[in-house]
């Protein structure tokens, strides 16, 4: 059964993206400081266990082992979001300056579909990443703790719907730029501003109802923003990852829910990827 | 003869400027065509329009005003007329770590081919261009030459009737560019269309059947080489001469184009007949070495034509061919 005429041209494209990311320098180095990072972590604990932290001269293996799962989620989280925004940022302007992009959209490909195959192969990139990552921070934690919680298999999981955000938007601002600087600095404000919206949501708290037309200004601003922005901190399990035990489910959250947030803010992205790129003069 | 490239009041405009306050025009309301089975070519400086003219055809830009129509149809951008467009941009890059026929293998299957018959087409186009042998090889392996033809061979993945090709030999050897210029006439004799933009004059004078130049996004002039090439002369070589004796044959219309230490090249207008020329040189006592009839060429055509609308002046050739 062959792919309907809409969908055809998108795989190549995804993997044509995929097999020139994977070669990126930047990637390939920001893989390696956090492989580093994630083995470096066990180093660190073992050193730890020589220095006196208890009346009977032993690290507490539970303040090891949370050391151990802080660092490598923390590692895994910005390791991974600077490769899901360096990935997204690069591979239309980058096709631009090479000039790949005019033979690929000179042959029967529209642009919706040149954008979902460059996309795809970016997701691509960033899932390889990821479980990459993953299956390394798990390896050390068995060598540890002789276990692999499920709360950090379902992290892995919303950590990539956190990428899938970034990634989105980033991608779309790409779609409007001509070189990368621009895209990336701006998928770094959208993680930053994203991990804060709880802020927002309390600013607006604070300065609503104020006679104070400054004030309520600023309120409104916090609320429209709390608003569109997508809160990154819903997919954040850290600190359930540190405080509960590793296999109990996720607390507070539901994943399915989760899972609709992250895709419906990806689509939004993506459209509006498409409607920025659609009559863009190449 | 049927066209199949129609451009009709083609106008591009870029906004330029901090607030888009100017306005620059890339092409003023240019009517071309481009007939079947001809190879055209498309001439201008830099900056004269040609890269738009070629990005609109394909759909990268969009026209601000006037048609385009290719094989008759407007809407050039759906997949069917695409699938029919060959396009081998200039200084095209192709990864490294790809090899020559994987390239292949990526463009065609965005012509949604597959299977035995995407093999049996990429066996087929690395013959043509002449790359069987080393179509296995990494892309990093390949010279500028070999990258050349596999751009070339991605433009024929789908057998298009319709080639349309920037730069095609610039920076290849000797030897290569007269195979790529063999190809391409091989593929205007296969019923193909061809339309080459270059600066590479020699190489579209050898090969093209009508050209177009170009300059300031106005098309200056166009038609077949035998219409456009039409200043004939005929030079005399003689032994050197006195500068006097060069002035009256001067004043009697037989121009001094070239010197050398001990022989003078005289230019004999279309106009005089040659003998009346011989008759003049035994008169002033030049000594002829030899004669040979001379074409204006290409390369002087354009110099012509472009120093003519810079100076903004009336060229002398032929009116601009009306489009069809």
């Amino acid at each position: 059964m062959s792919a309907p005429d809409s969908l055809r041209g998108i795989w190549p494209i995804a993997v044509y993206t995929w097999r020139e990311g994977i070669r990126k320098k930047t990637l390939i180095g920001f893989l390696i400081l956090s492989l580093l990072v994630i083995f470096g972590s066990m180093f660190m604990t073992a050193f730890m266990a020589g220095i006196d932290y208890s009346p009977s001269g032993e690290i507490n293996i539970d303040v090891e082992s949370k050391l151990v799962k802080d660092v490598c989620v923390s590692a895994i989280a910005i390791f991974g979001v600077l490769i899901a925004i360096f990935t997204s940022a690069s591979v239309v302007p980058q096709e631009l300056e090479n000039r790949v992009i005019y033979t690929v959209l000179s042959k029967p490909v529209r642009r919706y579909q040149y954008l979902l195959g460059k996309f795809l192969g970016v997701q691509m990139i960033v899932i390889a990443n990821l479980l990459l990552m993953s299956v390394l921070f798990f390896i050390a934690l068995w060598i540890k703790e002789q276990i692999i919680p499920t709360l950090l298999l379902w992290s892995t999981l919303l950590t990539y719907f956190q990428f899938l955000i970034v990634s989105s938007f980033t991608f779309a601002i790409s779609c409007a730029a001509t070189s990368s600087v621009l895209p990336t600095i701006a998928g770094l404000f959208i993680y930053i501003t994203g991990n804060l919206t709880n802020y927002l949501n309390d600013v607006f708290k604070r300065s609503s109802g104020s006679d104070n037309p400054f004030e309520s200004a600023v309120a409104e601003v916090a609320f429209y923003l709390y608003a569109i922005l997508p809160n990154l901190r819903n997919f954040d399990l850290k600190d359930q990852i540190l405080y509960l035990a590793p296999n109990d489910p996720p607390a507070g959250i539901l994943i399915p829910n989760l899972i609709l947030y992250g895709v419906l803010y990806a689509l939004s992205g993506y459209l509006l990827a498409f409607w920025l790129f659609r009559r863009k003069e190449l | 003869m049927s066209e199949v490239i129609e451009l009709e009041q083609l106008t591009k405009t870029y906004e330029s400027g901090f607030f888009a306050s100017q306005d620059v025009h890339a092409l003023k309301t240019l009517d071309l065509s481009v007939h079947h089975g001809e190879i055209f070519g498309y001439l201008g400086p830099n900056g004269s329009g040609k890269t738009t003219t070629i990005k609109m055809l394909l759909g990268l830009i969009f026209p601000t005003s006037g048609t385009i129509k290719i094989l008759g149809r407007e809407d050039i951008d759906s997949p069917d007329i695409k699938q029919r467009i060959g396009y081998l941009p200039e200084g095209a890059y192709y990864p490294d770590f790809l090899r020559g026929d994987e390239i292949l293998r990526f463009y065609g299957q965005l012509y949604q081919m597959g299977g035995k018959a995407l093999e049996r087409r990429i066996d087929e186009v690395v013959e043509l261009v002449g790359m069987g042998h080393a179509r296995r090889r990494l892309m990093k392996g390949y010279s500028k030459g070999m990258r050349q033809r596999i751009g070339l061979a991605q433009a024929l993945m789908s057998d298009p009737d319709i080639l349309i090709l920037d730069e095609p030999t610039t920076g290849l050897d000797p030897l290569a560019r007269k195979e790529i210029r063999d190809i391409l006439a091989g593929l205007r004799d296969a019923g193909k269309t061809l339309l080459i933009s270059s600066h590479e004059l020699a190489e579209v004078e050898l090969i093209s059947d009508r050209v177009g130049i170009l300059y300031q996004g106005v098309l200056q002039t166009m038609g077949t080489l035998d219409e456009l090439l039409k200043d004939r002369s005929t030079t005399f070589e003689i032994e050197n001469l006195a500068s006097d004796k060069l002035k009256a044959l001067s004043d009697a219309g037989i121009d001094a184009e070239d010197h050398t230490d001990d022989r003078v090249l005289l230019k004999i207008p279309a106009s005089m007949p040659v003998y009346d020329a011989i008759a003049l040189c035994k008169a002033h006592d030049a000594q002829i070495v030899s004669m040979a009839p001379k074409r204006e060429t290409l390369e002087e055509l354009f110099v012509r034509i472009v120093g003519s609308a810079e100076a903004g002046t009336q060229p002398e050739t032929p009116e601009p061919a009306a489009a069809g």
